[in-house]
């Protein structure tokens, strides 16, 4: 046996991965014998830094979720057909055989009333609800031919980020983990950060560890409060004074580590110390106060608030200390129409130039610290939204559309993507995708890709099957890798 | 005996080593279930197994007749099998093929071609075959039973020994942690410590099994399988009532229900001759499945999500074998069709529930009382109507507003709870059940009536096809694989590792078990005593196997890590809710209060709310109600109680078979921060400066015992006491903080106990909680 993996098999086995029946020593092993890495996780550091299976061009993730599914022909798929259409009974052959969540008979075909240009020497065709976006047209991919399979938000959002569109599967974040481990030895390496106060439908599977784990699972942080649960120490005792219980923790447990022999008892002392450093750097990290105001202005961010805007300026933060993924919740996105916010006009207006603008500074902050080279940033929905009115609030003043998943689009930059590029299409009217569908398990194994691995070969060992993010599909795109 | 422990000695090394291990000497003899059927499973089977539709060539490696083309027996020369593994990976007819990215090592090689030389025989795989009662070994060290014997005569083989027996603190809380889920009071181990008698072991463990909280230990472990949770689950994730299920579990392992009526019970409660109230709350075991109210879901879609959740998960539980890839395709490596899994739905297709948001059907309970006002109402309303009867509706006005009132009032008379039940449909309401292809309830094929898959045992002859019928035939004893897997998830939770370590597993995928005669023999054992769980749970505890010290060496760690070999006790960390309910044990807060609507005890807020659903943050239940087991905090699962999330509890969104026992930074941060713990902290610190005696080193001691059972070494206690002196010097210099490190959140301190002593007292005691030993069993 390699004498490194006899190393793992002693160790993460036992300690780190519980009694899952192959674990991370399929993947280290493999690595082992494919390059020369001997780098693994060790108990005292199960999030240590690992090697893909070959060069990526991305190191770290930040996922931008827009919670409830943007309406993509008011922002990135302009339709000028629609428009000539609008208030048009909807063909029948686009409704035959189909469901939709609030839309049943005949809807009516609904224009865009965004106006569109194309931006940048790219010439990306964006709405003017992202106003702030257009100046970083040349820095992203936006891909119009995206499809999923799920029209209801909490499928759609597990198909989306754990490749099944029901609970149990370990999300994109938690394989990320899995696969390259964190640079971060003081952070959690999977940050999640919600915006709007709502978590998102597809709840904490869609940054849990599924059966991976559960060190690979996402770390709810909070840009208000206590930016992790239960860091802070208890009110009236101080650093000193946890440090003297602390040294008497350790000695103890030494004790008993000599009395019984366990090395688990090692690593519990190790946890304890990382635990004691993590409450001093998460609370650094996730303190905006001393940022310069000019850097806040530009997201958009006020110290103690709990706004998208900080929580993008916080993702900055986190992977310029070393955590490895971050992933943003916002909610307010499902664009139905019930009320004024849900109004693809003003109410999309509104609510994409302030996000808009936290997302272009997150990508300008990027780029001048010379991190979006190898940070793969992503904003998108779960699914997209229909070329027609939605059915519940077609009679009414406001306009809506439902869920749609036959098509969407979705952009993305830095790590390894083109820069200033438009990928695919969808038809005339925006029911279909015309040219070069993604499917979300291409989008998978793609990012997956820019990360350095094989994703047919990044596999864990569950209930006797080998899974993996994209379960039994997935393409790489590579039309869209610079 | 002899050359029988010696192969299976063989085969412990094989099912020890990994899988690549490097230069293993080939088997003397070839096994086709130990070295063969995981070569092929893991590298054929997917093209040649027993799917239909992604089978190559028409050649199927799975069934003696379908490998017959492909095998010439005894002669591997001659057999296309072994000419193609030998191919030269550029030749195009190398198998298996380069794209797979799979490739048998030198050693799988050589395995093949002996298998073919020796006669390519096939074996069924282990699990579906009946278990046989072993013969018992003779115990090669002084045993106490026959597990003993078992694992003794594999430790001869071995040439290694057993550990002496644990000491009488440590085997006192080890075995109280694993039968009750609590530490013993000091009274119960200084009881045990001082009992001369040769049964003192056994009366100990007799008391335990005897006590209430038994049941809300084991009940745990039933609730991650049976997916309990105290809502709806999805993306609102509304509240449900079904806490009487929870009772249900509590109560049925209390009262020692033997496991086979509990299963009878749970599946079909409903359809049983006369079925009593607890036979039909039993049933909620499968209405805890999800229900999704998201606004524009399909109430039929999710009906059959649920469906396919009940057959899997029953298949989990009972079977150990993941039946789950078969609702899409029919199984790459069991011998489980596409067919066969609908059949198995069928059974489960005719119950009333639809996904709806008021989970009808559901039962209702009444008090007396309840009823009494019920019936009064009634009676007056049945009199009132007959005395308007036949009056024009203009007439006795005031009778008739006395009426509508009344039967406002009658519809204001709400049951005391519900519980959402099984009910199966009758006659024209029954659905038909058709193959659902791709696993899309939208994309139907044939008709299939009840059955059950043709690899395992039969289903009777002549019995009705329905419920009862397949709960009967699941714990029949004719059965070979539910026995073995009910006695391996005990062992398991007692052992800390299954003898089938993939105990979520049983089928071809998953690994051989370390001891396989051990486990037939717990098996049949476990039928033999009528599946009377008490008793079998006391045969695991009663063995030298179980009592060892769990004391190790360097050289056996190195050895045996996981102590799949059992050479000395178990040490495993301790659940989530072990972890919770011990350290309000030791601080005297735990309320003994049982059963009832699940409570919920401080948490912090998050001030998130759940999509289109309300709140997740929740006031926090008064008095002792925050002080209640782990076993009855609300399960919400979109946010499951975060302190026991982080320690590896599951959202119970599906069946989880085994919880993963992790040790991570952000577990420290709960049981040094989360104010649950500092409040028990604090209220340890107050019961010591009370009741510790005089001296620094007496309650030091105290604090000591309370939690960890056994007495400090002196080592130990001048430790704390160090610790102790330390932060009271810090404390006396700042007032306010030792009051509030005192006080926050437990309250304001019993008269004349002085604040920097208090502080200092609850340091220590969060120190000593916070021990590896406090968080594992010893």
């Amino acid at each position: 046996m390699h004498p490194a993996f006899e190393r793992l098999q002693a160790t993460t086995r036992r300690n780190f991965l519980g009694t899952s029946s192959v674990g991370l020593g399929g993947l280290a092993l493999s690595s082992l014998l494919g390059d020369a890495r001997a780098e693994g996780p060790s108990p005292d550091k199960p999030l240590a830094p690992r090697k893909p299976h070959f060069a990526g061009t991305a190191k770290r993730v930040i996922y931008l979720h827009m919670s409830g599914a943007p309406p993509h022909l008011d922002l990135l798929d302009y339709k000028p057909a629609l428009q000539k259409h609008d208030g048009k009974n909807c063909p029948d052959e686009y409704l035959k055989g189909k469901r939709f969540a609030f839309t049943s008979g005949v809807p009516k075909l609904l224009g865009t009333r965004q106006p569109f240009k194309q931006h940048g020497k790219s010439g990306i065709w964006m709405s003017d609800a992202i106003k702030p976006l257009h100046e970083v047209a040349d820095d992203v991919t936006v891909i119009r031919s995206m499809k999923t399979d799920e029209f209801n938000h909490a499928p759609a959002e597990l198909l989306l980020y754990t490749g099944f569109a029901r609970q149990g599967r370990p999300s994109f974040g938690a394989w990320t983990c899995y696969g390259l481990g964190s640079e971060s030895e003081n952070l959690p390496g999977f940050v999640v950060l919600i915006s709007n106060g709502v978590q998102p439908s597809g709840g904490q599977g869609c940054w849990g560890s599924g059966f991976l784990p559960s060190v690979f699972q996402g770390v709810q942080c909070r840009s208000k409060g206590e930016p992790v649960l239960y860091l802070s120490d208890p009110p009236g005792l101080d650093r000193d004074t946890r440090r003297l219980g602390l040294d008497a923790m350790k000695d103890l447990n030494e004790l008993q580590e000599k009395e019984l022999g366990h090395p688990e008892t090692r690593t519990r002392i190790s946890q304890y110390e990382l635990a004691f450093r993590m409450q001093l750097s998460a609370s650094e990290v996730m303190d905006i106060s001393k940022e310069p105001q000019k850097v806040l202005d530009s997201y958009g961010a006020k110290p103690g608030a709990g706004s998208f805007a900080n929580n993008c300026l916080l993702a900055r933060r986190l992977v310029e200390q070393g955590v490895r993924y971050v992933q943003l919740f916002d909610w307010g996105w499902d664009f139905h129409g019930t009320g004024p916010n849900e109004d693809i006009r003003d109410g999309l207006t509104k609510k994409g130039t302030t996000t808009a603008q936290s997302v272009a500074a997150l990508i300008k902050d990027l780029k001048n610290r010379d991190l979006l080279k190898d940070t793969l940033v992503i904003w998108g929905g779960e699914f997209g939204r229909t070329p027609f009115r939605e059915g519940r609030t077609a009679g009414g003043q406001i306009l809506g559309r439902d869920h749609y998943p036959d098509v969407f689009s979705l952009m993305l930059c830095g790590g390894g993507i083109k820069a200033g590029h438009t990928h695919g299409e969808s038809d005339e009217l925006g029911f279909k995708v015309a040219k070069d569908l993604v499917h979300v398990h291409d989008l998978q194994a793609t990012l997956m890709h820019c990360l350095g691995f094989d994703h047919t070969k990044l596999t864990f060992r569950f209930q006797g099957r080998d899974y993996r993010l994209t379960d039994v599909h997935g393409k790489v795109v590579k039309e869209i890798l610079a | 005996m002899r050359s029988h422990t010696g192969s299976l000695a063989l085969f412990v090394l094989l099912a020890l080593a990994p899988r690549f291990a490097g230069a293993q000497p080939l088997p003397t003899k070839i096994d086709f279930n130990r070295d063969v059927r995981p070569i092929l499973s893991n590298n054929c089977f997917q093209c040649h197994g027993p799917d239909e539709k992604t089978r190559k060539a028409k050649l199927r490696l799975d069934t003696p007749d379908g490998a017959a083309t492909a095998i010439v027996a005894g002669k591997p020369d001659q057999s296309e099998l072994v000419t193609r593994l030998t191919a030269t990976p550029d030749d195009e007819s190398v198998m298996p093929p380069a794209k797979t990215g799979k490739k048998l090592t030198a050693r799988e090689v050589e395995i093949m071609k002996q298998w073919v030389k020796e006669g390519a025989t096939f074996s069924a795989h282990w699990s579906y075959v009946k278990p046989q009662r072993p013969e018992v070994p003779k115990a090669a060290f002084p045993s106490t039973n026959p597990i003993d014997a078992f694992v003794f005569a594999r430790l001869e083989a071995e040439k290694l020994k057993p550990s002496p027996e644990a000491d009488r603190y440590a085997l006192a809380r080890r075995v109280a942690l694993d039968l009750t889920g609590l530490p013993p009071t000091p009274e119960e181990v200084e009881r045990f410590v001082n009992d001369k008698g040769a049964d003192a072991y056994e009366t100990f463990v007799d008391k335990l099994l005897a006590k209430p909280a038994f049941g809300e230990h084991w009940a745990r472990m039933w609730l991650d399988l049976a997916r309990y949770a105290d809502s709806a689950g999805y993306a609102d994730d509304p509240q449900r009532t079904i806490w009487k299920y929870r009772d249900y579990v509590i109560e049925s392992f209390n009262a020692n229900k033997p496991f086979d009526r509990f299963t009878i019970e749970q599946l079909a409660g409903d359809l049983l001759p006369n079925a009593t109230t607890e036979q039909l709350v039993a049933t909620a075991f499968h209405r805890n499945t999800m229900t999704n109210s998201e606004g524009g879901t399909s109430d039929e879609e999710f009906r059959n999500v649920a469906v396919v959740d009940r057959v899997n998960t029953t298949f989990l539980v009972w079977r150990r074998t993941s039946i789950a890839c078969a609702q899409c395709h029919t199984h790459q490596y069991d011998p489980l069709t596409q067919k066969e899994y609908f059949q198995a739905f069928a059974f489960f297709n005719n119950t009333a529930d639809a996904d709806r948001p008021d989970e009808s059907p559901t039962l209702p309970f009444w008090t007396d009382a309840l009823i009494a006002k019920k019936t009064e109402l009634e009676k007056q309303i049945a009199e009132l109507e007959g005395a308007l009867k036949g009056k024009k509706p203009e007439e006795m006005k005031p009778e008739r507003d006395k009426l509508a009132l009344l039967k406002k009032d009658l519809a204001a008379v709400k049951p005391l709870t519900t519980v959402p039940v099984m009910k199966e449909l009758t006659g024209a309401q029954r659905r038909k059940t058709r193959l659902q292809f791709r696993g899309n309830f939208l994309d139907l094929g044939d008709e299939v009536a009840e059955g059950t898959p043709a690899a395992f045992h039969a289903f009777p002859k002549d019995a009705p096809r329905n419920r009862l019928e397949f709960a009967r035939w699941l714990v029949s004893a004719e059965n070979p694989l539910t026995a073995r897997v009910i006695a391996n998830r005990f062992w398991e939770q007692v052992f800390g590792t299954g003898i089938v370590r993939t105990s979520e597993e049983f089928g071809i995928q998953g690994e051989l078990p370390s001891h396989p005669e051990l486990l037939d023999w717990l098996a049949t054992e476990f039928v033999a005593q009528k599946w009377d769980v008490k008793k079998f749970l006391k045969t695991l505890v009663m063995s030298s196997t179980y009592r060892q010290s769990a004391k190790v060496t360097p050289e056996l760690v190195e050895r045996d890590p996981e102590n799949r070999l059992l050479a000395r006790g178990p040490r495993v960390r301790l659940t989530a809710e072990m972890v919770r309910d011990q350290a309000l044990f030791a601080a005297g807060l735990l309320s003994p209060k049982m059963l009832g609507p699940s409570v919920r005890p401080h948490q912090p807020n998050l001030g998130v709310n759940a999509a289109f659903g309300g709140s997740i943050d929740w006031q926090t239940s008064a008095g002792e109600d925050r002080y209640r087991r782990g076993v009855y905090t609300q399960w919400r699962r979109s946010n499951p109680y975060p302190s026991m999330s982080t320690f590896d509890a599951p959202n119970r969104d599906t069946c989880v078979v085994r919880r993963a026992r992790t040790n991570t930074p952000l577990q420290a941060l709960v049981t040094m921060n989360d104010p649950v713990y500092v409040e028990a902290s604090q209220a340890l610190a107050r019961r010591l400066i009370e009741k510790g005696g005089k001296t620094t080193a007496e309650k030091a001691a105290f604090a000591f015992r309370a939690c960890l059972v056994r007495a400090p070494s002196e080592a130990e206690v001048s430790r704390l006491v160090k610790l102790y002196d330390d932060a009271k010097a810090r404390f006396a210099k700042d007032a306010a903080k030792a009051t509030q490190f005192a006080t926050n959140p437990l309250g304001p301190l019993p008269k004349g106990v002085d604040a920097a002593d208090a502080a200092a007292w609850t340091v220590v005691a969060n120190v000593i909680m916070n021990l590896d030993e406090m968080l594992m069993k010893r």
